[in-house]
């Protein structure tokens, strides 16, 4: 297997509307397995959520990670994506969220902590066309002068990798504290420093509304890496509905690591 | 029991277990990291399922090693790191 560059790969955008906490890892998993038996060109997706979430990494501790009460209370949905990485809290609005799916070839060789940042130097890209200056801070996170501003995550599948990101825009701090344990946790470590500290989301660091942000990140990845528009083949939404059902609803995959 | 350790320029490492004459069980590891393929965490619950308590951190992460197939990806996470986990869980200390 050679090493590919973007511009050796046809770059498909699909931004469709809000969908469901599971839908969103149902397509993950099943947009991954599509690029990687060669069925759908290189996609970037951007989502838009249906509801708030919060979203615990592959390997957390659902009990560890979540207060299920206060998550309940909020009327927050607790899902369980297919990639490590850490809790994140989303609430409609107030997070980018996108993912990359690539063929294997355009990360050949480079080692992990390479490979995310090559996956996001688009966005630091498009953030300096906005002001922010950031930058990648191994292993996985975007941050900035202000705070941290994103967390990645990859997994690979086949001939293929995910990189999905979420970005804060814009962070209710106390109600992301009441449901969040570890956050609490790690807070109680350091002090009294609040949460809204440690994330620099980027409504305030730009001023504009998501939707201008988010037309800026497409806009530079087109420029950079070309992209036509493109949308979800009906079996691929079909596929990704039944396991969304079967798999990411269910209490087994959510409770997999208790 | 539960022990916490954030393995230096890696990820939170989490082991939560219980002792049954004075061997590790119910182990179950848990964190922030990121490992490839996903069963690998099974794998690692079950090789550590049954170690001494006195087993010692080089005996342990060991011991995780041998039990991972050779295509095995780890990032923000190590054999040491998991049993520095082990041991803290073991000896009460408090999270890094």
């Amino acid at each position: 297997m050679m090493r590919t560059d973007w511009r050796d790969h046809d770059w498909q955008l699909i931004h469709t509307a809000p969908q469901s906490p599971t839908l969103h890892m149902a397509l993950d998993d099943v947009l991954t397995h599509e690029v990687g038996a060669g069925r759908r060109a290189p996609t970037l997706r951007i989502w838009e959520w249906a509801s708030p979430a919060v979203v615990i990494g592959r390997f957390q501790s659902l009990r560890n990670e979540v207060d299920g009460a206060a998550a309940q209370r909020h009327g927050i949905e607790v899902v369980r994506r297919v990639s490590g990485g850490g809790a994140m809290f989303i609430e409609p609005g107030n997070t980018i969220t996108y993912s990359i799916y690539a063929p294997q070839s355009l990360v050949k060789g480079l080692s992990f902590q390479e490979a995310y940042a090559f996956f996001d130097a688009w966005v630091l890209q498009a953030l300096a066309e906005l002001g922010i200056k950031a930058w990648y801070q191994p292993l996985n996170d975007i941050t900035s002068e202000g705070g941290k501003i994103a967390g990645a995550a990859q997994v690979h599948r086949g001939g293929a990798v995910l990189h999905h990101v979420t970005m804060a825009y814009d962070i209710d701090a106390s109600k992301m504290l009441d449901v969040l344990r570890i956050g609490r946790e790690k807070l109680s470590d350091k002090g009294t420093v609040s949460a809204a500290k440690r994330v620099d989301p980027l409504r305030s660091q730009t001023g504009l509304p998501r939707e201008a942000v988010i037309e800026r990140m497409v806009a530079t990845f087109r420029r950079l890496h070309g992209l036509s528009d493109d949308r979800l083949r009906a079996d691929e939404l079909a596929q990704a509905e039944a396991l969304a059902q079967a798999k990411f609803g269910s209490p087994a995959w959510l409770g997999d690591v208790a | 029991m539960h022990g916490e350790y954030k393995m230096p320029g890696g990820k939170l490492v989490v082991i939560d277990l219980e002792l049954r004459d004075g061997r590790l069980a119910g182990v179950q590891l848990s964190g922030d990291f990121f490992l490839e393929p996903d069963s690998a965490l099974e794998a690692i619950n079950r090789a550590l399922e049954g170690q001494s308590e006195h087993a010692d951190e080089a005996a342990l992460a060991a011991s995780v090693r041998h039990a991972l197939a050779a295509d095995v990806m780890m990032y923000g996470i190590s054999p040491e790191a998991i049993a520095a986990a082990v041991r803290r869980a073991l000896h009460k200390e408090p999270a890094a």
